[in-house]
């Protein structure tokens, strides 16, 4: 067991610099010192975080055992035992890296992109404690820790959604984004209960603290005999319940199907922050924590299953809606979810190192293309619609090369970082040989549907993102241009803004006219250069993970070897056929049970090679062919009309609202409150508070023509009580 | 010194009811009521410094009492003025001497009638609420219990908001009603115990609980569960259990900021206090027994009363039902009867105390500047007063369990301490200890969705009302009032091994006492790693 003390200082240098932009920045209102303090503290925590990560003692990255900061004991009662303790190993060392480094481009981004609010330091002061709490969740060492930085930064993005907080959509937004995440933390919270009885710890290591030995939990179970693949073994209470429960709290945090309509309004936030947590950041929270637990889920083929399914269904469901969104940060927003839902189908089918690195690129990617739709909203003076602009390549070229690094990244092109990983999840579903759910599917396996509808988003991924790029960059300028849909919202607008005039302008205000001289302007240097940082991590950080099959040779995939050893390896027992072949599209599963057929793995079985190069070629085609499809729908006619339920986002919003929230409420006022409280307890009681008043109504009558008040009166009666106590008392302490 | 030590409790009950009657004398000689708030405060605040003494007790025996006296006061009838403090009322005292300084300045500007009386009501009140928690005889215990009542009664009766009369009434009569049903356990008590005792009975809980636990004093039966229910429903209308609650939203909204926070911080816990103090430990066969009924109505509360929550137009009304779900959450800790559960309900007295304490001073703070507490009056205040919205969004996030906060550990170990409780038993495959916590669970979701609407409402937006724009944000009163609660969520959420650990052995004992004819625990024991593998 390492121990290395700076660890703490990854999560508490941007808390001070939290506490510091609060209490100092707020009374200075200096954009300089704020920006300065923001921006260091987390530089301190990106190089301690690198330093620990790939230096120290070799490096956490590195090393077999990880590397421990215990603080303090936080709660210990009766049994139950939870530190304020930080551990890294080889996942969280990922996970702190590509935090903390994309972290420090986006604050400095922001530092231009909120030049001139007036809630400046407020903004980074909220970053920072963001970081704090992202940061906190990936390095806790334990489940509870991990939950503080889980609702940490739910609160933290509450908190920018709802910024600009004269908006009403923003509010809204940030309640909604809350409740929605409370939602999925209730799951959580049940999850670790019952990892808890189940183990008698919550410890994701094994360690010792102050002479006690804190087993690990994750390996307690991992241990144990896995749950058979049936439906019922959700509600058992086993090991299959516990990941059911942690899946719902990543279904809320990373806004998967049913919890996922959060993090389109949560666009309302500044752009910074929409990059940051909305994107590269906190939404793969619920990746990481599945990946985390990744010994459970492999016990529990039944949570497995349904991982893929709700990753899958939320990637081509969200695909479809962004094809249809104007407002250029939706896309992006819809985008995510639709990547996130990637994220879950590789975990589902066990490629969690797959998984992981595509957070890792997606981070780099969508952090780019979110900063970029940033940098265009500032250069259009935060115009979003994207059906005003148009043309932006001419006036905004570092912008747009930036952007189509990211474009290309997404659409899967080669040699762009979302090509391997992307394909990487694409080829593991494929080579799920066979999956104990094969037989429910009428004959076709379970696996192929579920690589056909990954495929088919990747086809609508590459047509959503070019007409992103088209209507934004190429055709023409649309800035003057009247849009009768959007004058007329712009006008119910106008008259609000003129309701609140008076009010500072200080604001981001949606739809205002944008006067006739108008022309967009490139970025200033703390906005372009984090793209082209980003850039190139777009287009190389791919590379990490670059397969065997795909290099020729040269390399063997680097980045999964250097996870390996968090992915827990599968003892097979002999009752659990259908995990086995469940699991089969991991490797190392039969390199451990099997070590005849390791030596094969390691050799590269040469048909197996074949079938990734071809599944490679086919993710290129299809990516071309979505980009080429892109660019004939929209190449010409970029304002063409989409379908409606997709524009209305398949009326999520109203079903919850009509069926869920509103019945609810109703519920709530008119009978319980009104009917229950109001009238059937307050009735009762009030009923004998006549009964008697009617009785003693002669007796008061007499009263009050003799006392001017019961106050007075009963004073008086407490104060003889209480001096015949004290006369009592005196006489007997003597 | 040494006589302050020795007298400890007694100073502490005494010394506010002597400022009372001094507050009366002053006022009758030198008619200078503006020197009575400073009075007041000086004498709340001196015996919170005192109360402060208190650490320096130790105890003989683990669980034990520190600081008693047992003096005969009514020889006739055998009553002891026996007090003593231990682990269970530890914080209690102190949580009561800490809220009053700050219930005390809370209203520097507020009271403008009849200030002599209402400062008077104030010490009495502090003196019979350290009184209730310190009294180890029944019929002292009860005369305090009782005389609570009184001084909360006229300070929602005048100096309270518009439908006060009522409001009081309503107070009164729920919480009396109860109280004369304990005063008949309590006497039956006295001769049960009489009757063993060579025909001479006694009020002294600790005697009867002696003479129980030896098995000299049997009662068991339909005797037993009625004297159970006797305290049981006194104690519940205090709490207050659905669906005997309706009188805590009127008493809220219609008192005085002052009585309002005094409610929420220690007036409640009187319920959950005498519940696990004497229903537990008097009658541990009965508590297991009807703990199921507790346990529902406890979930009942949680979910209804924030769903009713949820739906309060009056900010005040909002803050009163939210404390029916968190109460809920106390006795579904208690009635776990694990320590876990029960070290978590304790807990999580002392956070509401601290955070609903906090919600309705500073629900008072906008109250005293624009007299409403509709929702719909207000709407962008975070524009006019920025420090005020941020101390009431950390309040909030106390109060509805973010982790860190002091609230969340309270919740957090209540739900654990239930989820391993094996008090509601398992049938079949059914384990209803982990339903119960799963529906519990349920109302920190609910906690977000009413606190957060409401936040936004009155905080958000833009700000529409006109007579809102010339809010003043808050003064260094108000500061200096907010702040030692601030800083006390911080801690107790980050740090609360120093709370826990004074407490424990006392909530041990009363759990063990429980469970003590079951086989010992309540508590299902944890798999070792080392079992499970072949499970």
């Amino acid at each position: 067991m390492t121990e290395n003390n700076l660890l703490s200082l990854i999560i508490f240098a941007p808390l001070a610099g939290a506490v510091i932009n609060w209490l100092i920045g707020g009374k200075l209102k200096n954009e300089l010192f704020s920006s300065v303090v923001a921006c260091g503290t987390v530089a301190i925590s990106t190089i301690v975080a690198f330093y620990i990560a790939f230096v120290a003692g070799g490096g956490a990255f590195h090393a077999e055992k990880p590397v421990l900061d215990h603080l303090w004991t936080w709660i210990q009662v009766g049994g139950f035992r939870a530190d304020f303790g930080l551990g890294m190993d080889r996942l969280s060392a990922v996970y702190a890296c590509f935090v903390t480094f994309v972290g420090f481009l986006i604050h400095v981004f922001a530092t231009g992109y909120m030049h001139g609010d007036k809630g400046f330091y407020r903004f980074f002061a909220f970053l920072n404690l963001f970081m704090f709490s992202m940061l906190t969740l990936v390095l806790a060492d334990n489940f509870l820790l991990m939950f503080v930085g889980w609702e940490g930064v739910g609160l933290c993005s509450y908190l920018l959604i709802g910024y600009y907080i004269k908006k009403d959509e923003a509010r809204e937004a940030a309640k909604k984004a809350f409740v929605m995440n409370r939602i999925g933390d209730w799951g959580v919270l049940i999850g670790v209960f019952l990892i808890f009885t189940m183990t008698g710890s919550i410890s994701f290591y094994d360690k010792v603290v102050g002479g006690e030995t804190v087993p690990s939990a994750l390996d307690a179970i991992a241990k144990m005999a896995a749950d058979p693949f049936t439906a019922g073994v959700i509600f058992a209470g086993g090991i299959t319940s516990a990941a059911v429960l942690l899946f719902i709290g990543a279904t809320g945090k990373s806004a998967q199907i049913p919890l996922f309509t959060w993090l389109p309004d949560a666009m309302a936030g500044p752009t910074p922050v929409s990059a940051l947590i909305h994107a590269a950041t906190m939404v793969t929270a619920g990746v990481y924590m599945v990946v985390r637990c990744n010994g459970i889920y492999q016990n529990a083929p039944t949570a497995m299953f349904i991982v893929a399914i709700i990753g899958c269904a939320t990637a081509v469901f969200a695909a479809t809606i962004g094809l249809a969104q104007n407002d250029i940060k939706k896309v992006l927003a819809y985008s995510t979810v639709s990547q996130l839902g990637y994220m879950f189908l590789a975990c589902g089918i066990g490629a969690f190192v797959a998984a992981i690195f595509h957070v890792m690129t997606h981070a780099f990617f969508k952090a780019l293309l979110f900063l970029g739709s940033g940098s265009v909203i500032h250069g259009m003076h935060h115009e979003q619609d994207m059906r005003r602009m148009g043309n932006l390549r001419k006036h905004m070229p570092v912008t747009f090369w930036t952007m189509v690094t990211g474009w290309l990244a997404i659409c899967g092109v080669p040699i762009f970082a979302g090509f391997f990983s992307k394909d990487e999840i694409l080829y593991r579903t494929f080579a799920t040989k066979a999956s104990a759910s094969v037989a429910t599917l009428g004959g076709v396996p379970v696996n192929m549907v579920l690589w056909g509808v990954g495929l088919a988003t990747a086809v609508l991924t590459a047509v959503y993102m070019t007409r992103l790029m088209w209507m934004t960059f190429f055709g023409a300028e649309r800035f003057h241009e009247e849009l009768h849909e959007v004058e007329a919202y712009a006008s119910v607008h106008a008259d609000d803004d003129h309701a609140a005039h008076g009010d500072d302008d200080d604001e981001e205000e949606h739809h205002h006219a944008l006067p006739a001289d108008f022309k967009p302007h490139e970025s200033p240097w703390n906005m372009t250069v984090p793209l082209m940082v980003l850039a190139v991590l777009s287009t190389l950080g791919g590379l990490v993970g670059i397969p065997y099959a795909l290099s020729g040779g040269a390399v063997d995939n680097y980045f999964e070897h250097a996870l390996e050893p968090v992915i827990v390896k599968k003892v097979e027992h002999s009752e659990t056929k259908e995990v086995k072949h469940f699991l089969a599209s991991e490797p190392k599963t039969e390199a451990v049970s099997e070590p005849s057929k390791a030596a094969e793995h390691t050799e590269h079985d040469p048909a197996e090679l074949a079938t990734e190069r071809t599944l490679a070629v086919v993710s290129v085609i299809l990516a071309l062919a979505g980009i080429g499809i892109g660019i004939a729908m929209f190449g010409k006619t970029p304002l063409r009309k989409m379908p409606k339920i997709l524009e209305d986002k398949w009326r999520i919003d109203e079903f919850y609202n009509g069926y869920i929230v509103d019945p609810l409420t109703n519920l709530s006022r008119d009978f319980l409150w009104k009917g229950f409280d109001l009238g059937v307890v307050d009735g009762l009681v009030n009923g004998v508070g006549a009964l008697v008043a009617a009785l003693g109504g002669t007796v008061r009558r007499i009263q009050v023509g003799f006392v001017r008040s019961y106050a007075a009166f009963i004073l008086c009666g407490a104060l003889v009580v209480i001096g015949y106590f004290v006369y009592y008392g005196l006489k007997l302490i003597r | 010194m040494d006589f302050i030590t020795e007298n400890l409790l007694t100073i502490l009950i005494l010394l506010p009811a002597f400022g009372a009657i001094a507050l009366v004398g002053h006022q009758m000689f030198w008619k200078q009521e503006g020197q009575l708030k400073w009075i007041t405060f000086g004498l709340t605040l001196v015996n919170f410094l005192i109360s402060l003494l208190l650490f320096t007790g130790e105890t003989t025996s683990p669980g034990g009492f520190m600081f008693e006296k047992n003096i005969p006061w009514i020889k006739a009838i055998n009553t002891n003025y026996h007090i003593g403090v231990d682990g269970l009322s530890f914080w209690l005292v102190i949580l009561t001497t800490f809220i009053m300084p700050i219930s005390v300045v809370s209203t520097w500007h507020a009271v403008e009638k009849r200030q002599t009386a209402f400062y008077a009501f104030l010490l009495l009140l502090e003196s019979a609420m350290i009184g209730v928690f310190v009294s180890l005889d029944l019929l002292v215990f009860y005369l305090f219990f009782e005389a609570s009542l009184v001084p909360m009664f006229f300070l929602i009766g005048v100096w309270g908001g518009e439908n006060r009369i009522y409001s009081a009434v309503k107070f009164f009569i729920f919480t009396a009603f109860g109280s004369l049903l304990m005063l008949v356990a309590i006497i039956a008590l006295y001769y049960m115990y009489a009757g063993v005792n060579g025909g001479v009975g006694s009020f002294d809980f600790v005697a009867i609980l002696n003479a129980m636990k030896s098995g000299n004093l049997l009662i068991a039966g339909q005797g037993a569960s009625l004297l159970f229910w006797a305290f049981a429903i006194a104690f519940s209308i205090k709490v207050p259990l659905f669906p005997v609650h309706t009188w805590l939203p009127d008493a809220h909204t219609d008192a005085p900021t002052a009585g309002s926070v005094i409610l929420a911080a220690v007036l409640l816990k009187m319920g959950t206090y005498g519940l696990m103090r004497f229903n537990f430990a008097l009658f541990p066969d009965q508590s297991r027994e009807f703990a199921y009924i507790f346990i529902v109505l406890a979930i009942v509360g949680i979910i209804y009363g924030a769903l009713v929550a949820m739906v309060q137009p009056d900010v005040k009304r909002l803050v009163a039902y939210s404390s029916v779900a968190h109460m809920g959450f106390v006795i579904l800790g208690m009635f776990s009867f694990t320590e876990t559960g029960m070290q978590g309900a304790l807990y999580q007295m002392l956070n509401h105390g601290v955070s609903t304490g906090a919600l309705f001073l500073l629900v008072g703070f906008i109250y005293e500047r624009r007299h409403t507490r509709q929702i719909t009056d207000f709407g962008g205040i975070a524009n006019v007063m920025p420090l005020y919205a941020t101390i009431f969004v950390i309040t909030t996030m106390s109060s509805i369990g973010l982790p860190l906060l002091n609230g969340f550990v309270g919740e957090f170990l209540i739900m654990v301490g239930m989820w391993k409780s094996t008090v509601l038993g398992i049938t079949g495959s059914t384990n209803w200890n982990y339903i119960a916590t799963m529906l519990a669970g349920t109302g920190v979701i609910f906690a977000a969705v009413y606190m957060l609407w409401m936040v936004q409402r009155v905080f958000f937006g833009k700000l529409t009302n006109p007579k809102n724009k010339t809010l003043k944000d808050l003064s260094w009163r108000e500061i200096g009032l907010i702040l030692p609660l601030m800083i006390l969520m911080v801690y107790m959420g980050v740090h609360p091994a120093p709370f826990l650990k004074r407490s424990r052995e006392s909530v041990v004992a009363i759990q063990e006492r429980v469970v003590h004819q079951t086989g010992g625990t309540y508590e299902r024991a944890e798999k070792k790693p080392a079992e499970l593998e072949h499970r």
